[in-house]
């Protein structure tokens, strides 16, 4: 990967679930190192779908996408473990483990990474304590509420000091001072280099912070009117 | 961000917030696949009872060799002198040239000449009790015991039983030890074979169970590859969760097999069934530590089949 690559580039890329029509097309989009995006648009226009994209749930159907430099398109599958561990998503159901504590939870990106538990359990802790769970880090998922599972995700997330950051509707489950701290974190880690793409309804959000906004409506990824974005 | 209701949760949680100390808890390794998911009890069930059935299997093999190894060395040992005569005398005087051949014969280390009345009592199931002597002149038999080297060159003593009693014929059992040695290969073969079957229906089992465990967490599958996890560190979660039920279902298996041959054992030791074709056995020594590997080899070949299992599944996803 060279110093200049961008962190994520979509080339003509497309999208179609099995034989139907394609969901996206012509995708032509360009994030690099250190910037914002909100990306917007009505329920079911794609957002989802292009966040997996992004995190390598789903290969676009056609085109090109590149994360970190690497095609990642057609990339065997040995090679993508190591792209995925570059990138934190905060999934929209949360996709906490359930037999899992809360730390365990937190700590799973720097487990199945091989670090040893020794160098991770004060990161943990203290993303823990930041997102206001440090007194239930030993509690499973399914007694806590949305809002809490939600914080136990924007954790893992950001455990292993991911280089892009994704985040699906982060802010849905939590109360508005919550809210306005998860997006404060995501500035502060942008600011120290990370790229971040956050999808949203919350159109107040997206107002108040000022950054570049991606719609995606009709099928289609386009820049929002007088904002930086799709190239 | 502190709610009532969170307050609550966390005393009805209190056991489960409480975190893990001790000292063996330092090494506990919390497994990322539920315990539930790869069929639990069941398949620790299923894994006892095929680990019982190989024990019994490689217990069969070990026993029919030892028994083998006992009847084939009293046969090699020993050899039987027939004297034939036209009449009574004649026998009993072609019985004392025979005597005095093998009292005198190298490799030679003891000669019985059983009585009239032993050798008609070999007769009586197919003649009746004092019936052979009123129809035949039986035979004088002879049982002589030989040296290894004697054994192995029966030739001479063989000439000089005929020069001096021309009715005496030697036998040296080869066509009864023959049959003997070919009946408990047969039987050890099939025990084998059991036994190859039973690891394979373990293997099988474990098969099932890995694509049925895979089934059940595919969605922690999914977190676990999206969070950067490789194939193998998937495969190797499931070795050791397969390895953990085998151990525990095959050393149940082996208790159990270990039970029952201590009952026969002990059995066959007072008398009960003495007349039934089993034979005494003991188990020591390698022989045990056979046995006691039959529950490893499970273990390993269900969780090594499980692994391999999973990998092939998991190369089919995106």
């Amino acid at each position: 990967m060279s110093a200049q690559a961008p962190i994520v580039e979509f080339r003509n890329a497309g999208l179609a679930y099995g034989e139907g029509p394609e969901t996206l097309s012509e995708i032509n989009l360009q994030l690099g190192e250190g910037e914002f995006r909100f990306l917007t648009g009505p329920s079911g226009a794609g957002k989802t779908s292009l966040l997996k994209m992004i995190y390598l749930a789903l290969r676009p159907t056609r085109g090109q996408l590149l994360l970190f430099g690497e095609d990642a398109a057609d990339a065997p599958r040995e090679a993508l473990p190591p792209l995925r561990r570059r990138i934190g998503v905060v999934f929209q159901e949360f996709r906490l483990l359930n037999h899992l504590t809360a730390f365990d939870n937190v700590a799973l990106p720097m487990k199945v990474a091989g670090v040893n538990q020794n160098q991770y359990r004060e990161d943990v802790s203290e993303l823990l304590n930041w997102v206001g769970l440090g007194d239930r880090m030993h509690v499973k998922p399914p007694t806590l509420s949305g809002g809490e599972q939600q914080r136990i995700a924007l954790a893992r997330a950001l455990v292993s000091k991911p280089d892009l950051i994704l985040a699906d509707e982060p802010t849905g489950n939590v109360d508005p001072a919550m809210s306005e701290r998860i997006m404060k974190l995501f500035v502060e880690l942008n600011k120290l280099g990370a790229a971040v793409i956050v999808a949203t309804h919350d159109l107040h959000l997206v107002q108040s912070l000022g950054k570049p906004v991606l719609r995606i409506a009709d099928g289609q990824v386009t820049r929002a009117p007088g904002r930086g974005g799709a190239s | 961000m502190t709610q009532p209701a969170e307050t609550t949760r966390i005393a009805e949680n209190s056991a489960a917030s409480a975190p893990r100390r001790g000292l063996f808890n330092r090494w506990r390794r919390e497994p990322l696949l539920p315990e539930a998911g790869a069929g639990g009890a069941p398949l620790t069930a299923v894994i006892a009872v095929m680990s019982f059935l190989a024990v019994l299997a490689m217990a069969s093999v070990i026993i029919i060799n030892q028994s083998a190894g006992r009847w084939t060395a009293a046969l090699e040992s020993e050899i039987t002198v027939q004297i034939k005569g036209a009449s009574a005398a004649d026998i009993a005087a072609g019985a004392s040239a025979a005597m005095r051949v093998l009292e005198s014969a190298d490799g030679v280390l003891e000669a019985t000449l059983q009585s009239s009345d032993e050798t008609e009592a070999l007769l009586e199931p197919w003649l009746g009790r004092g019936n052979a002597s009123a129809f035949i002149n039986i035979p004088a038999i002879i049982e002589v015991k030989v040296t290894p080297a004697q054994r192995a060159d029966l030739a001479p003593l063989r000439q000089a039983l005929e020069n001096a009693a021309p009715g005496a014929v030697l036998d040296d059992h080869a066509t009864w030890h023959n049959r003997l040695a070919t009946a408990a290969q047969s039987g050890q073969a099939l025990a084998f074979l059991v036994f190859l079957l039973v690891m394979s229906a373990a293997c099988a089992i474990s098969v099932f169970a890995a694509r049925a465990g895979l089934a059940a967490n595919r969605d922690i599958i999914s977190v676990l590859h999206l969070v950067g996890a490789t194939d193998d560190f998937i495969a190797a979660e499931v070795q050791r969760r397969f390895f953990v039920l085998g151990l525990r279902g095959s050393l149940a298996g082996l208790a159990i097999a270990l039970g029952a041959l201590a009952g026969i054992a002990f059995m066959l030791e007072a008398g009960v069934g003495r007349d039934s074709f089993l034979p005494q056995f003991t188990i020591g020594g390698w022989h045990a530590l056979w046995l006691l590997s039959v529950p490893m080899i499970i273990c390993f070949a269900t969780a090594v089949t499980a692994r391999l299992t999973v990998l092939k599944a998991l190369r089919t996803q995106i």
